[in-house]
């Protein structure tokens, strides 16, 4: 290796002192903040410990409710955008299926809208008794399905998680596309040679080749449903009650209230997660990568 | 030599970009006017950020921008968000440098420092000739530490139930005094087939009226009861009314007295209600009944009288001497600007303007603008005892009016009780006076 061709070091100072100022170093004083009483109310900030971190996991259950509704929504949504994502893909990838470029822009385009948009289109939508839905339901003759579809407990959450996966899964689509795209043809031909049958050629060709594409889509979708704010604020804020609350609509919610070292608490709470999350998926994302 | 020069211009329009980028992103970002061209003192828009209930919905501060702007070429530009999201959104915008020139927030004697910390974020006004015309009951409201830092108009708040004389009387109903008799109207309303009572969780702000717009009544049986909250001696639990009304609340929603969809309604469809007859009672102030011939002409809003709310057997009136306020932001690159429309709405002439153009409006807080109350109310009004209103004379209640709008929301879909619900209101109360380092929550 010819040393003198290689660029020196410093060309890439400007980045670097550009990504620590802006990124590194909030994040590591956000997380410094959290072992504080940090608030709107005094200018003075004293070291608590861990007093924070421990009244989100010991002190009152709303903390508790909010990480365990983020895993849920986190965990349902992936799965959703993810199946109905393939099964787009899968559908819009026929020769049989005309128009298909019209098709797929038109389950792309929710992912071009804003979310407060979509949230507040669906929030009139689903309104009990002025609702869209509940209107068509009434009038097809299916009262009986007709629901509180964003204040009742049962439905509340479902309701919330389908929309998003509404919006979301168009994306999921396109890139699962890209990724059946890239797959040659001969291995098909091949397997129609050998007999095999639609199922036989999507469990053993498609689905393992795609493999590398579905983990970044897991990735995408992990990191999204983690960090959900926007989809439910403007649906339920939160609610009814706080029955649809995240972590970020926590963190925003104790932001307001004035307490910001427990809304750094609960950031930081999210970004180990993540973080965690993230090391293992990235982990089997490499050992594939080694197989193959 | 050449290596050198090139290795030095490099090294230079690494650190001319990396600056470059930490400039832009370090501008003042307290400023969101859109137009620089303030020195000159034209071509300004001041920025007015609001809540849906910080304007009169039938546009007079608008009209009154407009007008002001024809008179000094500043124009305003307004930014209104759902009520339910202002009061975080606020918080949220002052401690990034993003609030508007302007603002509204709702102003009260106890809770203006947790709400917009005036020390920091407000200009000071206390020096300017108008203030000395406001009703002097509500310069506490939007003072703190001796000083002045806003504007406001509406004159004190009195909240009632409106309700259809004329669908009472169809069945026979009087006028209920205690909750027995409340309960009944509603059953014999419901059973006729009209929705008792109009309620709109979706606000946020709403439902949590009955609870402390009683407050007249919890001070008659318990002398000195704000003071001794203030002071920590004593909680809300020791005001057993207050539980039993939250318990009557959820009693409510059982019966179905407050409809079906209760949950998804706002109170903007209130009025439509209550015009097309759908609804028998909603509570709200008395001028209501004049947005409401605002918006449906042909409804005669002469069928439409007041009584004071029956929750716990209450017969006295709260009168709430806060209100919403407008606050200029001090670290705005336009306060000068700003300060000029607000001497521009003080002027009497524009003062009489936005009582006659804010139908709901009964009385504004300048004395010298007279109010609107019609002789039969101002009598109902002059025969009930008067009291103050729980949320302006106890601490940290105010500040978490919101959270206790969802909070009776968790109650009525199931998953808290009036007892959780009470209980948390107490937690959050120990929880702010703890934050707030208040000297007698920390013996």
């Amino acid at each position: 290796m010819d040393r003198n061709k290689l660029y020196p070091w410093y060309f890439t100072s400007g980045a670097l002192i550009i990504f620590f100022l802006l990124c590194f170093l909030p994040g590591i004083i956000g997380i410094l903040y959290s072992f504080t009483d940090w608030n709107n109310f005094t200018d003075q900030i004293n070291f608590i410990g861990i007093k924070n971190y421990l009244e989100v996991f010991q002190g009152k259950p709303e903390y508790r409710m909010y990480i365990w509704n983020t895993v849920v929504f986190t965990t349902i949504t992936t799965i959703m955008k993810t199946i109905v994502g393939l099964i787009l893909a899968l559908l819009l990838t026929q020769k049989v299926i005309k128009l298909k470029n019209f098709h797929r822009m038109i389950i792309f385009s929710p992912q071009v809208m804003s979310y407060l948009v979509v949230g507040l289109v669906f929030k009139s939508m689903l309104h009990p008794q002025t609702g869209f839905l509940n209107g068509f339901l009434n009038s097809i003759g299916l009262d009986f399905l007709a629901m509180n579809w964003l204040t009742d407990l049962k439905w509340v959450f479902p309701t919330v998680m389908s929309v998003d996966t509404w919006k979301g899964m168009g994306y999921i689509m396109v890139v699962i596309i890209a990724g059946l795209m890239s797959i040659s043809p001969d291995y098909y031909e091949a397997a129609n040679i050998d007999g095999a049958n639609f199922w036989e050629k999507f469990r053993l060709i498609t689905l393992p080749l795609l493999k590398p594409i579905i983990i970044n889509v897991t990735i995408l979708n992990v990191t999204y449903g983690f960090r959900v704010f926007d989809m439910i604020y403007s649906l339920t804020n939160g609610g009814p009650g706080n029955a649809t609350g995240v972590i970020n609509t926590a963190v925003y919610k104790e932001f307001s209230k004035g307490n910001y070292a427990m809304g750094t608490t609960l950031s930081s709470i999210l970004f180990f997660v993540l973080l965690f999350l993230l090391y293992f998926i990235i982990k089997s994302m490499e050992n594939k990568e080694v197989e193959m | 030599m050449r290596k050198r020069l090139i290795k030095l211009l490099s090294a230079l329009c690494v650190t001319v970009m990396a600056g470059g980028v930490l400039v832009g992103c370090t501008g003042n970002s307290s400023s969101t006017s859109n137009d620089s061209k303030s020195s000159s003192g034209e071509k300004v828009t001041l920025t007015f950020g609001s809540h849906q209930s910080g304007l009169p919905t039938s546009g007079v501060v608008q009209e009154l921008a407009k007008q002001f702007e024809t008179e000094t070429g500043i124009k305003i530009d307004f930014q209104i968000s759902p009520d339910a999201q202002w009061r975080d959104l606020l918080k949220v915008k002052l401690d990034s440098g993003e609030a508007p020139d302007i603002f509204c927030a709702d102003a009260d004697p106890l809770n203006l420092v947790t709400r917009v910390n005036p020390e920091k974020y407000v200009l000071d006004v206390s020096k300017e000739e108008w203030v000395k015309r406001m009703d002097p009951n509500v310069i506490p409201s939007i003072s703190y530490k001796d000083k002045v830092y806003g504007i406001t108009f509406p004159g004190k708040k009195m909240y009632f139930y409106i309700y259809n004389k004329e669908i009472f009387q169809k069945l026979g109903l009087k006028v209920p005094t205690t909750y027995e008799e409340f309960k009944n109207v509603c059953q014999k309303i419901k059973d006729s087939g009209v929705t008792p009572i109009f309620e709109g969780t979706q606000n946020g702000w709403h439902q949590v009226l009955p609870l402390f717009e009683t407050g007249a009544m919890y001070q008659q049986k318990h002398p000195d009861l704000y003071n001794k909250l203030n002071k920590n001696e004593i909680d809300l639990d020791s005001v057993p009314k207050l539980g039993t009304i939250i318990s009557q609340l959820k009693e409510f929603a059982t019966l179905g007295f407050y409809g079906d969809s209760y949950l998804s309604n706002s109170v903007e469809n209130a009025k439509e209600a209550m015009a097309k007859e759908k609804a028998a009672m909603f509570i709200s102030e008395a001028a209501w009944r004049n947005e409401v011939k605002g918006d449906f002409p042909d409804f005669d809003t002469n069928k439409l009288g007041i009584f004071v709310m029956p929750w716990g057997d209450n017969q006295a009136i709260g009168v709430n001497p806060a209100s919403n306020a407008y606050f200029i932001n001090k670290n705005g690159k336009h306060s000068a600007e700003a300060l000029k429309f607000f001497e521009f709405l003080a002027k009497p002439e524009n003062l009489k303007k936005r009582l006659d153009g804010q139908p709901g409006l009964s009385e504004i807080c300048w004395p010298e603008i007279q109010s609107k109350y019609s002789k039969e109310d101002q009598a109902y009004i002059d025969s009930m005892q008067k009291g103050m209103v729980m949320q302006a004379g106890v601490k940290y209640i105010d500040s978490q009016w919101m959270d206790i709008g969802k909070d009776l929301e968790a109650m009525y879909t199931g998953s808290s009780t009036p007892q959780d619900v009470l209980k948390t209101i107490m937690n959050r109360r120990t929880e702010q006076a703890k934050l707030q380092k208040d000297p007698d929550w920390n013996k």
